[in-house]
């Protein structure tokens, strides 16, 4: 995947983010209940969040703690990517 | 373990609220403030832990403290978070408004905690800051100045380290200042929303009688909160402010802007600018923590599951191998406790009613203490190391496939041991009706006293001691996997229709792996097994008593002293009732006595048959055990065929998988859910479903000529 910082960065969910990718959070688009939830917990746009593993309940890293995140909440959250996978 | 207090036990001491995230060190910090001067009960009509305590000021002073339930935010999404923002907002008629709030963060995840500091500081009371965990922030290389937040906040912050006792001084020489400055944290409103802010502010003084910052603090949680949960206990709006939200809804819904984003948002830019203001790194954190690497083999999915299965294998082995050593203790305690009892009373009905009715039955019970326990100390360590978390991780996967959320894997596991503690530990459960589900299906997985009756009529099934062992534990196996499957498909056939919901959302968070509080996991098993204890002091209690008088009354008549009394009795005349019902499923009116006395405890079953067919007890009880597998193996239908065919027994230990057959689960259920509505819904499914599946495989064994 091309990640050249001067053009424009790839777009996906987080369910697409691949494992060891970090990615900032561009939009949440769920119930409103749920974003909120979301934005609390501190998933909120402009946060970095890294994907440490997971196919469908996966584990991310975001603002210094460890949250695990099920598939029905991680399709909501579109990030953009800003470090590929080492 | 005393009941719990409608009110602090002194007026006059001052009443100190604990709020802070969940893995804050809030409980931690919680039993260092009030030692063993806690009391653990429930707030009235929600089944939400409520501990409160004394402390004591530097000074002496003693001061009430409510631990009140972790929670992220005010805008809360269970029970347990609605109680906190209800109590905060002095909402609950069972508990006073809180003087003053101590608010715990972990000083290792600022940013995150700070939101729910900055939600409270809205509120206008007077709050203590405490920043805990300071020696892993610490270690981790962050520098917090402290002293620069306390100016910007204007509140007392007190750094402390709740597990080595830290600052706990200096915490409780803040609790004895008389007076406590309002914090000075000024941030604005979005502009767009703040005549909305003030309207419902102004209602909200005028019409629900509320201070003018409690006020703009709840008007701020109602804008954000569009379907807030509401509990039994919590004060309803007054129907001029529910107008006034539902009109400023209604033009935001048509305007198209989401004002709850922008309100959390600008929560999180102000406290971005606090933070920048007060972290410095000293040292660069280098590579991944001790927590991480524990983590890639832990959450690992193959390693993942290897060691979670050696875990959980190792919590069964102990349950049923420790347990057995104080189960022995508990029964001759009993024993002697009978006979000391026996002695007292003159040989009679009353003589019967205490050592046959209420001894027995609490015993039957309580014997499973040892096992509860154990299960609560191994859920413990579990929850207090952080690896709960990762259990439920891991499960969620397998949970989801049947619309469950890998929370509800602890209680399922429980009821392995007990469906009591399996229920209870259902409370972690967020989302209502997935925790409904759960308690509602837990039932299923084959309880620690279904084991006597399986190995009775395994035993009457299998002919001969030659055959081999692994026969008898295929069987075993079988109804255990019966049970679970059982309970799968409820829980998927209940999320698909009855309780239809939204697929589980899980967020949740990993706590960094901790050295477990030896103490504070003693203190909490010890708080739910007296629980327990209680539960079966009380209900049991009673219904023993009552199933005494069924299976002893009427008496025989004196003229005809060669009948069976059991026959005679209540009991036995409801298992003649019965029987049309359950000579379809191959099962004769004795088998039906022993399905109704089994409603004690199932593994009564053994005893009533014991009774019915007339077996001499001994005192060995390996050979009562022969004695009764050899009654039942001779036991006759009155036209002379053998009424325990290997059919029957097969059909009798699938009656005992499916069929709700304890009064103290339905009384834990009721207890858990408010309602008689779900125990009874469950005892009507669960038993149906039984009386079902043993007709279908009756009628196909007939069939077939078994």
């Amino acid at each position: 995947m091309n990640s050249d910082p001067r053009l424009q960065r790839p777009r996906m969910t987080l369910t697409e983010l691949p494992p060891g990718a970090a990615g900032r959070v561009c939009a949440l688009n769920g119930e409103a209940e749920l974003c909120q939830r979301l934005r609390e917990m501190g998933f909120c746009e402009s946060a970095v969040i890294e994907k440490i593993s997971g196919r469908s309940t996966l584990l991310c890293q975001i603002c210094g703690m460890r949250v695990a995140l099920g598939e029905g909440v991680a399709k909501h959250i579109t990030v953009e990517l800003i470090r590929s996978a080492a | 373990m005393t009941p719990p207090p409608a009110k602090p036990a002194s007026a006059r001491a001052s009443v100190y609220a604990l709020v802070g995230n969940p893995n804050c060190g809030k409980s931690t910090l919680f039993n260092a403030l009030t030692g063993l001067k806690q009391k653990v009960g429930n707030y009235p009509g929600v089944t939400v832990e409520r501990k409160v305590g004394t402390a004591y000021t530097q000074h002496g002073q003693p001061l009430t403290v409510i631990d009140l339930p972790g929670t992220y935010s005010l805008a809360a999404r269970s029970p347990d978070e609605a109680v906190t923002r209800d109590v905060l907002l002095g909402r609950r008629t069972d508990t006073a408004m809180p003087d003053r709030i101590i608010c715990v963060v972990d000083a290792t995840n600022l940013e995150r905690n700070l939101y729910l500091v900055h939600q409270i500081l809205d509120l206008g009371r007077p709050v203590i800051l405490v920043l805990n965990m300071m020696d892993v922030a610490e270690a981790a290389g962050l520098k917090i100045h402290t002293s620069r937040l306390e100016h910007t906040l204007g509140i007392p912050v007190v750094s402390c380290a709740a597990s080595t006792g830290r600052g706990l001084i200096e915490l409780k020489l803040a609790l004895s200042r008389p007076d406590l400055p309002l914090s000075r944290h000024a941030w604005d409103v979005p502009a767009a929303i703040a005549p909305a802010v003030s309207e419902l502010q102004a209602s909200l003084q005028d019409s629900d009688k509320k201070q003018p910052l409690i006020a703009r603090a709840e008007a701020l949680l109602l804008l954000t909160d569009q379907d807030s949960v509401r509990v039994s206990g919590s004060t309803p709006l007054s129907p001029r402010t529910q107008e006034i939200l539902s009109s400023w809804e209604k033009r935001w819904a048509a305007d198209g802007t989401d004002w709850a984003a922008a309100l959390v948002n600008a929560r999180y830019d102000s406290i971005g600018r606090l933070t920048a203001e007060i972290i410095g790194t000293s040292s660069a954190p280098s590579g991944p923590s001790t927590s991480d690497r524990i983590d890639a083999w832990v959450t690992h999915p193959v390693w993942g599951w290897i060691i979670f299965g050696v875990l959980m294998g190792v919590m069964f082995l102990s349950i049923f191998t420790f347990a057995g050593i104080p189960m022995g203790w508990i029964e001759n305690l009993v024993a002697a406790f009978s006979g000391w009892v026996s002695g007292l009373i003159p040989a009679g009905d009353f003589h019967d009613l205490v050592i046959d009715g209420a001894i027995a039955g609490v015993e039957g019970v309580i014997i499973f203490l040892p096992q509860i326990l154990i299960l609560f100390l191994f859920i413990g360590l579990l929850e207090s190391t952080g690896y709960m978390a990762r259990a439920a991780f891991i499960m969620d996967r397998l949970m989801s496939k049947v619309g469950l959320n890998g929370r509800s894997f602890i209680p399922l596991l429980g009821s392995y041991a007990c469906a009591i503690p399996g229920i209870m530990a259902a409370r972690t459960i967020e989302q209502p009706k997935d925790r409904l589900v759960t308690i509602l299906v837990a039932p299923f997985m084959s309880c620690s006293a279904r084991l006597p009756v399986y190995l009775l009529l395994i035993a009457a099934l299998v002919p001969d001691e030659q055959v081999p062992v692994g026969l008898k534990i295929g069987i075993m196996l079988l109804m255990y996997a019966l049970g679970t499957f059982g309970a799968f498909g409820f829980a998927w056939l209940f999320k698909k229709t009855l309780l239809r919901g939204a697929p589980p959302l899980m967020i949740m968070e990993l706590p960094p792996y901790r050295l477990p509080k030896i103490r504070d996991v003693l203190l909490q098993m010890l708080e739910r097994g007296g629980i327990f204890v209680k539960r079966a002091g009380t209900i049991i209690l009673g219904l023993s008593i009552i199933l005494w008088f069924l299976a002893t009354y009427p008496k025989l008549p004196d003229n005809q002293p060669e009948g069976d009394p059991l026959a005679h009795s209540l009991a036995g005349r409801a298992g003649h009732a019965i029987e049309p019902a359950i000579a379809p499923l191959g099962f004769d009116w004795r088998i039906g006595i022993g399905l109704i006395q089994s409603f004690a405890a199932r593994e009564v079953f053994n005893s009533s048959m014991g009774v019915i067919f007339a077996v001499e007890e001994s005192d060995d009880e390996s050979a009562n055990e022969l004695h009764l597998r050899d009654a039942l193996r001779a036991a006759e239908r009155p036209d002379g065929t053998k009424l325990f065919t290997p059919l029957i027994c097969l059909n009798l230990m699938v009656f005992y998988v499916f069929a709700m057959q304890c009064i103290s689960t339905i009384a834990v259920v009721k207890r858990e859910t408010n309602s008689w509505k779900w125990p009874l819904f469950q005892l009507a499914y669960m038993t149906g479903f039984a009386w079902f599946i043993c007709l279908v495989i009756y009628q196909t064994g007939r069939a077939l000529g078994y």
